[in-house]
């Protein structure tokens, strides 16, 4: 397997009114041919403008990468890779026929095998029956779905793929997931962007974190989410049993006579149940809680979790 | 050069269909429309006063039309993001710009034909003693206005690459207008005044702004074909050679900036 992205110290800079700012800081990637890799942080962590500059949109302001085995900055590479930007818009005006022959003119695929491509690829994202619809009259899911359509149409071998499920409803999401397994089915490499972890980025072979332009952890994205929380709430339940309960990393608290526990998984649930039983309590519910992508935003970034927070606040002020 | 074409086709059926610009239109014909009525109170053998104002019309709205089309064309491709999926394409930015531009030139010159189509019938139902000389005058005057609001749409696309569309809108409205009223003076001025710095600065005046009027025959053209001493056809050519030329620096100024401009 051959490497479709590297990046070398890949730094944007740009100046703003508190002074200079890296907002892609010296950043270096490797991405496996025929993976799918996700691009993870919150907003503003550096995703687009890394995006942008690995598709010679923007320039680096130091360091540099190399997409397919050009260094960036080659537009020759484009005919191999295409690119579904962050909330895109297309001409209102044209129908989704007439945009997608509109992109395949743009890499020169002449007639009859334009309109024939076109026609394949609407059927291929369900919207052959909307194809002398104009845009203008498409939902946000439609249109993302022409997105991907005309991110097809060059037969890539990598896509870039930012924010693909941004403001799309459940049913959307899962129709782009299925989209996109379809293009590793196919063997193309899939480079997805995105802030939150809904299952689209869950499908990633191997996630790198960005927050303020910076890796902050990269791995296999089901060895990064190991490791949930369990929260345990329980009434009637004597004072000062919580002490007892203490131990590494559980938090143990009350909230309005209810007790709150807060423990990763990993610890026995069975010995809380019991704990609170025996002293009178009652259990109210046991709620597993997996491990989100801001749980690791804030773990990376060493910051604190809120509930712990919450929980020293409430005990002061008992 | 299919990719500039393509851009250039979309470009234009964008143009033709957005709301300001078919406002614009519409008040333009409206004014060619009722101005010649206006006319029929005043005596005959004033046909040449009101083919006159009729383009002054004409050009005013050609001149706005271009502006309006062009400040928004390339903020608005940034703003929608339609730029990127664009340039994700083996596409070049200065084809995307050409492209961009071919199509407004194309829009303009669809909307000048328009307004040129609807002031003939016009005057032929209300002008019924206009001459052949009148509408050759008005088709000649429309074809130059298609090459001048080139020039403008040019000089608006350079700016646009530097300063944001309204101070575009009165930067190029200003080089419009000075390029038309002023640079006449600069030239003469840099003529007569000979190798003194007022000359001289006169003259860098004249050759840096562009001259409007250089793309026009409504008005000075007799007096401007004694200068160049030569046909009406010969002053026209200039004219036109002279558009392309400075609208091509425009172009390649344009592309020199956009270039290395962040998107
Ligand atoms: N042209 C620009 N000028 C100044 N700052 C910018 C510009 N573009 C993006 N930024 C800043 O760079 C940071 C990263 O932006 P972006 O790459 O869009 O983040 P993400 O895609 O991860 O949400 C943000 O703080 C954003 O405000
Ligand atoms: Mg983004």
């Amino acid at each position: 397997m051959g490497v479709a992205i590297k990046t070398e110290d890949l730094t944007k800079t740009y100046r703003t009114r508190s002074g200079k700012v890296n907002v892609v800081d010296h950043l270096n990637l490797e991405v496996e041919e025929g993976e799918i890799f996700g691009f993870l942080g919150p907003n503003g962590a550096g995703k687009t403008t890394t995006i942008k500059m690995l598709l010679g949109i923007s320039y680096p302001s130091e360091g540099t990468a190399w997409v397919l085995g050009k260094e960036i900055g080659d537009t020759d590479v484009h005919r191999r890779l295409s690119y579904l930007p962050e909330k895109p818009y297309y001409y209102e005006h044209m129908t989704g026929l007439e945009i997608l022959r509109f992109y395949a003119r743009l890499f020169n695929i002449k007639e009859p095998e334009r309109t024939k491509k076109a026609e394949a690829l609407l059927e291929k994202v369900n919207l052959a029956g909307d194809a002398d619809k104009i845009i203008a009259q498409y939902s946000r899911g439609m249109q993302q779905r022409i997105g991907l359509a005309q991110s097809l149409l060059n037969d890539p071998v990598l896509l870039f793929l930012d924010e693909p499920t941004a403001g799309l409803d459940p049913i959307a999401h899962i129709e782009i997931r299925d989209l996109i397994l379809k293009m590793r089915d196919e063997g193309k490499t899939v480079f997805i962007s995105s802030h939150e972890l809904s299952d689209v980025e869950r499908i990633c072979d191997r996630v790198t974190i960005l927050n303020y332009g910076k890796v902050v952890s990269e791995g296999r994205l089901d060895t990064l989410l190991k490791g949930g929380r369990i929260e345990i709430t329980a009434v009637n339940v004597p004072k000062g049993i919580e002490d007892n309960l203490r131990s590494d990393g559980v938090i143990a608290s009350f909230h309005d006579g209810r007790l709150i526990i807060d423990a990763p998984d990993t610890i026995a649930t069975d010995g809380f149940v019991d704990a609170v039983r025996s002293a009178g309590g009652t259990i109210v519910s046991i709620i597993p809680r997996r491990k989100r992508l801001e749980d690791l935003f804030i773990e990376s970034v060493g910051g604190r979790r809120v509930l712990t927070e919450q929980t020293e606040q409430s005990e002061e002020s008992v | 050069m299919g990719q500039i074409f393509a851009i250039a086709q979309t470009t234009l059926g964008e143009a033709i269909r957005r709301r300001v610009l078919l406002i614009i239109l519409l008040i333009g014909l409206a004014f060619l429309i009722i101005s010649p009525s206006l006319n029929q109170l005043t005596p005959r053998g004033q046909t040449e006063v009101l083919v006159k104002m009729t383009l002054g019309i004409l050009k005013i709205t050609s001149a706005i039309l271009a502006v309006t089309l062009t400040v928004y064309l390339i903020p608005n491709e940034v703003e929608r993001r339609t730029i990127y999926t664009i340039l994700s394409k083996p596409v070049q930015r200065y084809q995307f710009l050409v492209g961009k531009f071919l199509g407004s030139v194309g829009a303009l010159a669809v909307m000048i034909g328009l307004m040129t189509l609807v002031l003939l019938v016009t005057f032929s139902l209300q002008q019924r003693d206009a001459s052949m000389d009148d509408v050759a005058r008005i088709v000649k005057s429309a074809v130059m206005y298609v090459f001048q609001m080139s020039l403008l749409a040019g000089i608006a696309m350079l700016f646009s690459t530097i300063v944001t569309p309204i101070v575009n809108f009165f930067m190029t409205g200003m080089v419009f207008v000075f390029g038309t009223l002023m640079n006449p003076i600069f030239e003469s001025l840099g003529a007569s005044s000979g190798g003194g710095l007022a000359g001289l600065g006169s003259r860098v005046a004249h050759y840096a702004l562009p001259n409007f009027t250089n793309v026009d025959i409504t008005g000075g053209a007799t007096q401007a074909e004694q200068a160049v001493g030569g046909s009406e056809a010969v002053y026209m050519m200039n004219g036109i050679i002279y558009a392309i030329i400075y609208t091509s620096i425009m172009l390649v100024l344009a592309v020199l900036i956009f270039d290395r401009r962040e998107i």
